[in-house]
């Protein structure tokens, strides 16, 4: 069992590598110098650009400034913040955890929501009730990520219920624990409600489909032959025998959770790798960058990572293979 | 279609053993939402080619008069309850409060003209015009969707938008559609060596969330470039970035389909590759195709729009839906312009289409393999 | 069974069918009857057969039974009683209580009827819950009693496996132990052999007489094999195309002058009337001679050291003369199929070789215009073995078409004359291949290798898929073609009645070597352990009133 997971984790890890040869790979065959772009800036000097030039070995090979980054990486720092002057981390770790604090409750929520409700959907397959769900579901899942996050800030907005983007108040540092974390808590509703509604109508009707898949299988058929009751039947059997794609479901959906985070993040202020990112590609900073697309990369990894957990747990076949 | 329909049951007839109770079934072929589905995107294609047309201004005119106006209203009463078949405008002045208000004047109607003159226009880059289809006299205005901060009619701007936001998809569909045949073709057909290499680098595309590879690739490349490099920069970004998905696709089903019994058969009467390629296999991989690029333009289109609201994508001042959607992003303009936000639910009627042509041939496609 | 000799009044029989008709929706709004005003009876502890062939109705018979027709089929009229209540006005409620506790259904794929993600005893136990109110310590002691009485000698490790950790034949024990654990009064059993190989068949044939007879089991058999109902079965209902065309016990059945119930109670006489003189062998110079054959597979995971090694064809020797009929026996694993395939040339050996008329065969290669192979193969599964988007006359001009054989038009009309020999209406030409039935898709498999003019055509199970009248029909036309184009035929098979009819030697194999060379006649004679093997399963399957020709 051990090594089934050894050999998943390392799969990720060498995964890893990859991803960030991939974005050095990139940004070597990308037109034009980095650099140059900042040269614009009249904030930044001409000395400074060619001390870091020097510095970070841009006017080096590609695989001699891959090492640097490495080394870098190795120490913690993951590159060098030219907008901000500091080792690339400083910004990237607290950001992460910004990010985690929207999405983890989201996947959560939406799977909590769509697992039994995709059950249910999938029992009710030719009545009237599929048909509105599926075009409910329809209707939802055309909704641009765009207009949904426009539209929480609207809410937000128009009803005064709701803080209007950011994280915390401006008093936030004076209150007790508690305190604070209530307004957490009330700064989170908006985002998180708006991810869910994003990412629920696509994990629901992959819910439904692979159930309704499983629900058409002899041993289904088999089992209710045997006069097995409904209830029994579709969280019991059914549920059970679909578990095995909606557990590779679940690392697509942290994919697809992580993506539309970027973008609520942006339009609600919520201060996640989002829109750092977007900053960072503004200002030309790259090593945030790189360092905020491998974040967003190994919370990937980590979602499929622990879709493997849920694997192993739920199929005996997996296990029996390890 | 129906010749065949009939053969087969002519077939089912007389074969004296009819295949157990299962052969008789077919479930329908085509359903009523596949045609629906597939008209209606026609015909917001061919509105949106003739934007230039139909639109009533040109999408850079402003109309420094009426910043943020509300939609124009259409009227067929006028102010002394009289009916007019014509259905007719009244000009607007902007009142003096300052913010933003407009008021109608019942003095000074103006009916809705067919075919007018106005702003000068070209189609394909080939045909240029200055007639529209429809418009009115200033200093009366038809703003049909409202104007934004500069003036700009909405509704114009949405169909000239309309032409970089889909097609921009559908190009980069078709893009990672054509790159993800090659590549998994030669992937499938070859195995061994090659196609665990392609498989890797798949993978690693694979790994990345989506949107972060999407914004990344194109953070690799300027910012300050002119429309049309944007747009082809878009494209290729987008449909690189996408190639993966469909590589995968298409590796799949020449692996499953070169381990049929008939490919080896064939083989066994000296069949070369391209044979197999051309006779068994791409047929088979083209319906997986054809849906894969169905599944993917609504993806593509939003990329785009994604990217443009960001301020990656195109810029100003030509529109796209995207960068029209960006301006709702201040508080005031979301608050009291609801109109500003129409260019986020111009896509959802087309997103439907396009989903609902992918399930029809998704099932097709089960049920026939 | 009846208890009318005596006087007493007859009992309530357990289930009664009267004048039942089943629809299924077709294509085009017209309903397609497969079950037309049957009528059945079954008393308690009788067990009842039902014959046909498929399409004749049988499997939606026992659906309906349970009320388990799929969602496009629905029961037209007639009534369905058991025990004297009515079978389709049953509430939801009442119904579950049925399925399983009084009557249980069991199905030809034992693999598919078990729940793969959960143990053996959570299926068995569940049932338990659902339908008595028994203690958990209880369950445990019923569900092992039960597993007992299905054979197994450990039934603490199944009550703990999965599906996928048990072969074929043991789960269909466990999908019988768990249509009876509740202790219904009647069985309907719908094909539940045909997905296993022969020996294992017999197993269950065997299991099933010893519960009928120990539990006082009532049951209805549904099957195609008539052997299998001689002993098992006290009446059979034999049916054609929905409808019943005899019924009596096995004995009064065996002596009615009819034609068809005659071809299924005894498809083996049909096969031997259509098998009627092998021509001799003419030449005495071999046409193929196989030497030394061996082949190993080995299969090794990603990452992992362990190897396996499997010996699929270990020194082969082989010789056939040309225009005999030439059949390989052995159980699955045996390593016939991959003799056929290297000698069909789809697989490399790695070692020996492999002579046709003196000239070496090596794999298929780019056929570089001109010439075509000499050796063809048919696979058992026609569906697979075509392009279901070719048309017919595609098919069977694809050979030629890949050695670029004169013209489009002279292939063409070859085509045409093939599928007329093969007896195919060659009106059909232009349709897909998807749209012929099975029968007819092995026979366009046949004249697409015929196109080929092979000396060879090796046959791998190529007619196990089709049922005992379409398997004599086939014999016909093969027996027919083998005189006249001087065809050798190599045969794969594990069906032992089929090949004594149709072959004038046999080879058995097993392991991947060749163990025995005999004739047909001499094949019950044998000694060796893997023949007699054979020959026993053969045995057990067929009706003690008929001869096998063993």
């Amino acid at each position: 069992m051990i090594r089934y997971f050894a050999r998943r984790a390392g799969h990720g890890f060498l995964m890893l590598f990859g991803v960030s040869i991939l974005l050095f790979l990139l940004f070597q065959t990308a037109p034009g110098d980095f650099l140059s772009e900042i040269k614009m800036n009249s904030q930044i000097s001409p000395e400074t650009i060619t001390m870091l030039r020097a510095q970070y070995g841009l006017d080096q090979p590609l695989p001699v400034r891959y090492w640097q980054w490495l080394k870098s990486s190795a120490r913690g720092d993951f590159g060098y913040s030219f907008a901000y002057n500091t080792p690339a981390s400083t910004l990237l770790w607290p950001r992460a955890s910004n990010t985690l604090l929207l999405s983890v409750p989201a996947l959560l929520i939406s799977w909590l929501i769509a697992v039994p409700l995709g059950v249910l959907a999938a029992g009710w397959k030719g009545r009237w009730a599929d048909r509105l769900f599926s075009g409910g579901t329809s209707a939802l899942l055309a909704l641009p990520d765009v207009l949904i996050a426009l539209l929480a800030l609207l809410v937000a907005l128009k009803t005064g219920m709701f803080p209007v983007g950011g994280m915390t108040s401006i008093n936030a540092q004076d209150q007790s624990t508690w305190a604070w974390l209530r307004d957490l808590g009330w700064h989170m509703l908006l985002p998180v409600a708006a991810l869910v509604v994003g990412s629920l109508t696509i994990i629901l009707r992959h819910v439904r489909a692979s159930v309704i898949e499983v629900l058409e299988s002899s041993y289904m058929r088999a089992a209710e032959g045997h006069g097995l009751p409904r209830f029994k039947l579709l969280f019991g059997y059914a549920l059970p025998a679909a578990a095995n794609p909606l557990i590779s479901l679940f690392g697509l959906s942290v994919a697809m959770l992580l993506s539309v985070s970027l973008l609520i993040e942006v339009v609600m202020s919520w201060p996640g790798i989002g829109p750092l990112l977007l900053e960072a590609i503004l200002a030309r900073d790259l090593f945030v960058v790189i360092g905020a697309v491998m974040l967003s990369t190994v919370f990937l990894i980590a979602g499929n990572l622990l879709g493997d957990v849920l694997l192993y747990a739920f199929d005996p076949r997996i296990r029996r293979q390890a | 279609m129906k010749a065949r329909l009939i053969k087969l049951a002519r077939l089912v007839e007389r074969s004296p053993q009819k295949a157990g109770v299962g052969g008789s079934l077919r479930p329908k072929l085509t359903s009523f939402t596949f045609t629906w589905a597939l008209w209606f995107l026609l015909a917001v294609h061919l509105v949106i080619v003739l934007a230039g047309f139909i639109a009533p201004y040109s999408f850079e005119t402003q109309e420094r008069e009426h910043p943020y106006a509300p939609p124009t209203h259409l009227h067929f009463v006028d102010c002394a309850r009289k009916f007019h078949f014509r259905p007719f405008v009244y000009v607007t002045k902007a009142a003096e409060n300052g913010l933003n208000d407009y008021q109608q004047d019942c003095s000074r109607p103006a009916g809705i003209e067919f075919f007018p003159q106005g702003d000068r226009y070209t189609i394909f880059g080939m045909f240029s015009s200055t007639r529209h289809l429809f418009g009115v006299q200033t200093p009366a205005n038809l703003f049909l969707m409202g104007t934004d901060g500069f003036g700009r009619d909405q509704f114009s701007r949405l169909l000239y938008g309309g032409q970089v936001s889909l097609f921009a998809g559908f190009v980069a569909a078709a893009f990672s559609t054509f790159t993800g045949l090659l590549l998994g073709g030669i992937a499938g057909m070859y195995g061994g060596r090659l196609d665990d290499a392609a498989m890797r680098f798949a993978e690693v595309f694979i790994t990345i969330p989506w949107f972060y590879l999407l914004i990344a690739v194109r953070a690799f490349l300027p910012l300050q470039i002119s429309p049309v490099t944007a747009f082809l920069l878009v494209v290729s970004v987008i449909g690189i970035v996408g190639w993966s998905r469909p590589a995968r696709l298409v590796r799949g089903v020449i692996l499953s389909a070169r381990e049929r019994n008939f490919v080896l058969a064939a083989r066994g009467f000296g069949a070369s590759n391209a044979y197999l390629l051309r006779r068994h296999l791409m047929p088979l991989t083209f319906r997986v195709l054809l849906t894969q690029m169905v599944v993917l333009i609504p993806q593509f289109i939003l990329a785009e729009v994604i990217l443009s609201f960001l301020g990656l994508g195109i810029g100003e001042p030509f529109p796209s839906w995207g960068n029209m959607l960006a301006q709702a992003q201040q508080y005031h303009v979301l608050v009291s312009y609801w109109w500003m936000l129409l260019p986020g639910l111009a896509p959802v009627p087309v997103f439907l289409a396009y989903h609902s042509l992918a399930e029809t041939l998704q099932e097709r496609i089960k049920s026939n393999i | 069974m009846t208890s009318g000799n005596l006087g007493l009044p007859k009992p309530e029989p357990l289930l009664r069918v009267s004048a039942l008709s089943v629809d299924y929706d077709a294509a085009g709004g017209d309903a397609v009857r497969a079950v037309r005003n049957l009528d059945l009876e079954i008393a308690g502890g009788e067990s009842v057969g039902v014959l046909g062939e498929s399409g004749s109705g049988k499997s939606s018979l026992a659906l309906a039974l349970m009320r388990l027709l799929p969602k496009n089929a629905r029961v037209a009229s007639g009534s369905i009683e058991f025990h004297g209540q009515s079978v389709l006005g049953l509430s939801p409620a009442r119904l579950r209580e049925l399925r399983g506790g009084e009557v249980a259904l069991i199905s030809q794929e034992p693999a598919l009827a078990l729940n793969p993600v959960l143990s053996l005893g959570k299926q068995l136990a569940d049932l338990l819950v659902a339908h008595a109110k028994l203690a958990r310590q209880q369950v445990n002691v019923r569900c092992t009693e039960m597993l007992r009485h299905v054979g197994f000698t450990d039934p603490e490790r199944i009550l703990g496996a999965y599906p996928h950790e048990l072969s074929g034949g043991q789960r269909q024990r466990v999908a019988i132990a768990q249509a009876l654990i509740c202790r219904p009064n009647l069985l309907i059993a719908d094909e539940p052999l045909s997905a296993l190989d022969v020996a294992t068949q017999a197993e269950i044939l065997d299991l099933l007489q010893r519960l009928k007879r120990d539990l006082g089991l009532a049951m209805l058999f549904i099957t195609h094999n008539a052997g299998a109902l001689a002993s098992l079965a006290d009446n059979i209902v034999v049916m054609r195309e929905g409808e019943t065309v005899a019924r009596g016990p096995m004995g009064e059945l065996q002596a009615t002058r009819d034609d068809y119930v005659q071809g299924i109670l005894f498809p083996e006489k049909s096969l031997a009337n259509a098998a009627h003189t092998a021509p001799s062998i003419e030449s005495c110079a071999p046409l193929l001679e196989v030497r030394g054959l061996s082949k190993r597979f080995v299969q090794k995971r990603m990452l992992s050291r362990k190897e396996f090694v499997v010996q699929s064809l270990d020194g082969i020797d082989l010789s056939l003369s040309a225009g005999s009929t030439v059949a390989v026996l052995g159980r699955s694993g045996s390593g016939k199929s991959t003799l056929a395939r290297c000698i069909a040339g789809f697989e490399t050996a790695d070692a020996g070789e492999i002579l046709l008329d003196g000239n070496l065969i090596t794999t298929a290669e780019k056929n570089k215009g001109g010439v075509l192979p000499p050796v063809q193969m048919i696979f058992q599964d026609a569906a697979t073995s075509l392009n279901p988007r070719f048309t017919a006359q595609q098919i069977v001009t694809e050979p030629l078409e890949i050695a670029r054989w004169k013209t489009e038009a002279e292939r063409t009309s070859r085509a045409l004359k093939l599928m007329e020999e093969v007896g195919l209406d060659p009106d059909w030409a232009l349709r897909l291949a998807g749209e012929f039935s099975g029968g007819q898709r092995q026979r366009l498999a046949l004249a697409r290798a015929l196109a080929a003019e092979p000396k060879l055509l090796i046959m791998d199970e190529a007619l196990s898929g089709l049922d005992m009248p379409l398997q004599a029909q086939m014999v016909r036309l093969l027996m027919d073609l083998q005189s006249r184009h001087g065809l050798t035929y190599l045969y794969i098979s594990h069906d032992l009645n089929f090949i004594s009819l149709f072959a004038q030697e046999v080879v058995v194999m097993d392991a991947g070597r060749i163990v025995e060379r005999t004739t047909p006649e001499k094949l019950g004679q044998s000694v060796h352990p893997a023949t007699r093997e054979l020959v026993e399963a053969g045995e057990r399957l067929h009706a003690p009133g008929v001869e096998a020709a063993v």
